[in-house]
């Protein structure tokens, strides 16, 4: 049979060649059009990825200002941003808190929407249609509407204050530790993503583990504990991973609230690369886009080991 | 006691739903009510109604901050942006997803692993593509950008999309003499259009939103994009707040318009965006 099969494929083969004289068989006609198909992306992904990407390492090495040629100066870029830059250590100091509240308060929010949103309470469709909407404004015009909510006279923080403390007047943007404060509130607990990715596991469990667990006299409580979080593990780890990223690149939600200040109080690393560039300081810029990069790299790392990621939950 | 407790539970339960529709519809609803009101409303107090729909925030909104250049040049660059993307991310996913050729894995992981790398981190050497090409300042140099922007993650779900396509029409295309082409177009791109329209909308959201590369690549008016004009025109509505908050709810609308069409694309391209990791 396979015989068979084999020697009408070489007989239509055959037929096929009298048929047409071709220059190109099937496959390699096919070929071609898989690399035409494929050109643009590549092109694209050439020009404005690996080539910055490159660009990005090499130039961390260098002194360059656009104007003179570019000189290799070793690790220099990276000792002044780690010892000579009293900013960096600021950003450093502030992605560490943001990190820590990320990896905890911000992912076990959204985590607690996923678990309320699982149970099908009533309007829980409804919370979770406008729970997205902060997710699809302009991260600049939210920052700009938080910048409203801080303003002494028209803004809404300093006036539900004031209904219980009647003086209650603080420039939430322009002193410490408010203005941090006031950052932290424009994400803290906003995540709608992370919810719907881990109610996306939540809805995977199969409903006889919880049918067991109830048989065996389970509550609540621990259908929860035992039972859901830990097969959730992957969904809250890619929750957290997606959270710390954010941190590492948080610009607008800051330039438009505390604009980093006061002073440098709440600056992040964005600051130190956008001031790099418009100061024609290249090469220190792309080294604090390396040390960004880096940083993204460890949290996979990290949260990966931890929450053991790449092993199968079932 | 057990019904005592679970009924506590509960209301803790709505109370905490309470409060995540409360934070997010709250800011949005605010912004969009005081825009009516006249500015010596806003300045007596936040959470009175507009004694009359007053229009002069917008009419100022739509004069100073030229909103109808900075939405046309925002449509023209987040619509077109979307459309190359979605064109040469659909070609290249679909002969992922549907072929095999030398180099397909080692391709693939390098498109996807892109995402390691935060855009920012990749705006100095972009900006000197762009200086280079002669692009500063025009919405050229935007399109360019942005039609690259959402590569991953477009590969991803497009890719993912075109693998849930049957390969027995392809196949049965191919028996009856269908050229690769006609194939592609006429069989397999018809057929994923839950897949084109979840990473269309995730684009446009993108590309309608993003301010980080519109700032370090335009400055005239003429490319200026609708996030980037707002906040430069900050300064100029010191004293009129009607009118930065109708600016605000200008830029906002196109936004919230496509996820109230497009809401369940919406939601899961953002979850697409998310796994991918």
């Amino acid at each position: 049979m396979v015989r068979a099969v084999g020697d009408l494929k070489i007989k239509l083969a055959t037929v096929q060649n009298k048929m047409k004289p071709p220059t190109l068989t099937y496959k390699q006609k096919n070929l071609i059009w898989i690399w035409i198909f494929l050109l643009p992306t590549v092109v694209s992904f050439l020009a404005f990825y690996l080539w910055p990407i490159i660009t990005l390492f090499y130039s961390s090495f260098t002194k360059w200002d656009g104007a003179n040629p570019q000189v290799f100066i070793g690790f220099k870029n990276y000792i002044t941003l780690f010892f000579n830059t009293p900013a960096f250590k600021v950003a450093m100091k502030n992605l560490a808190l943001w990190v820590g509240l990320a990896a905890t308060v911000h992912v076990a929010f959204s985590t607690l929407i996923a678990l309320y949103l699982y149970r099908k309470p009533f309007g829980g469709r409804f919370v979770r249609i406008i729970y997205m909407v902060p997710n699809i404004i302009a991260p600049a015009a939210w920052g700009m509407i938080y910048y409203f909510f801080y303003q002494q006279d028209i803004g809404i923080v300093n006036t539900v204050i004031r209904w219980f403390i009647p003086d209650y007047a603080v420039p939430w943007l322009y002193q410490s530790p408010n203005a941090m404060i006031a950052v932290i509130l424009t994400w803290i607990f906003y995540g709608v993503v992370g919810s719907l990715i881990v109610l996306g596991d939540l809805m995977a469990i199969p409903p006889e583990l919880h049918e067991a667990a109830r048989i065996d006299g389970a509550s609540d409580w621990q259908i929860t504990t035992r039972i859901n979080l830990p097969l959730c593990r992957i969904s809250i780890g890619t929750n957290m991973l997606l959270s710390i990223n954010a941190r590492i690149i948080m610009y607008e939600l800051i330039l438009f609230t505390t604009k980093g200040g006061p002073q440098t109080d709440t600056w992040s690393l964005p600051f130190i690369l956008t001031g790099a560039i418009r100061n024609n300081q290249f090469g220190f810029a792309n080294t604090v886009g390396v040390v960004m990069f880096l940083l993204g790299v460890a949290a996979l790392l990290i949260i990966n080991k931890v929450m053991r990621t790449s092993e199968s939950v079932y | 006691m057990k019904n005592s407790s679970n009924l506590a539970s509960r209301i803790i339960m709505y109370l905490v739903l309470g409060f995540v529709v409360i934070i997010s519809a709250f800011p949005i609803i605010w912004i969009i009510v005081s825009s009516f009101k006249t500015n010596s409303e806003i300045l007596s107090g936040p959470f009175t109604l507009p004694s009359s729909f007053s229009l002069d925030g917008y009419i100022k909104a739509w004069q100073i901050a030229q909103f109808p250049i900075i939405y046309k040049n925002s449509f023209i660059i987040a619509i077109l942006s979307t459309a190359i993307s979605l064109v040469i991310f659909s070609l290249a996913a679909y002969v992922i997803a549907k072929y095999n050729f030398k180099g397909k894995n080692v391709l693939y992981s390098l498109f996807v692993l892109t995402l390691l790398v935060p855009s920012m981190a990749r705006v100095q050497p972009i900006m000197r593509l762009i200086f280079a090409l002669h692009l500063y300042d025009t919405k050229t140099a935007l399109v360019l950008v942005y039609s690259t922007m959402g590569m991953a993650t477009c590969l991803f779900v497009l890719r993912g999309t075109f693998m849930s396509i049957p390969t027995e029409f392809s196949e049965a295309a191919r028996v009856e003499g269908t050229g690769f082409l006609r194939t592609f177009f006429l069989i397999n791109l018809p057929l994923a259009k839950t897949g084109m329209a979840t990473s269309g909308t995730l684009l446009f959201l993108g590309n309608w939103n993003e301010y980080y590369y519109a700032m370090m690549l335009t400055s005239k008016v003429s490319s200026r994009t609708v996030p980037f004009a707002i906040t430069m025109f900050n300064g100029q509505f010191s004293f009129s707040y009607p009118g930065m908050f109708a600016a605000l709810t200008l830029a906002m609308l196109p936004a919230l318009v496509v996820y109230a069409i497009f809401q369940e694309q919406v939601a899961a391209s953002l979850v697409a965006s998310g796994i991918k990791g």
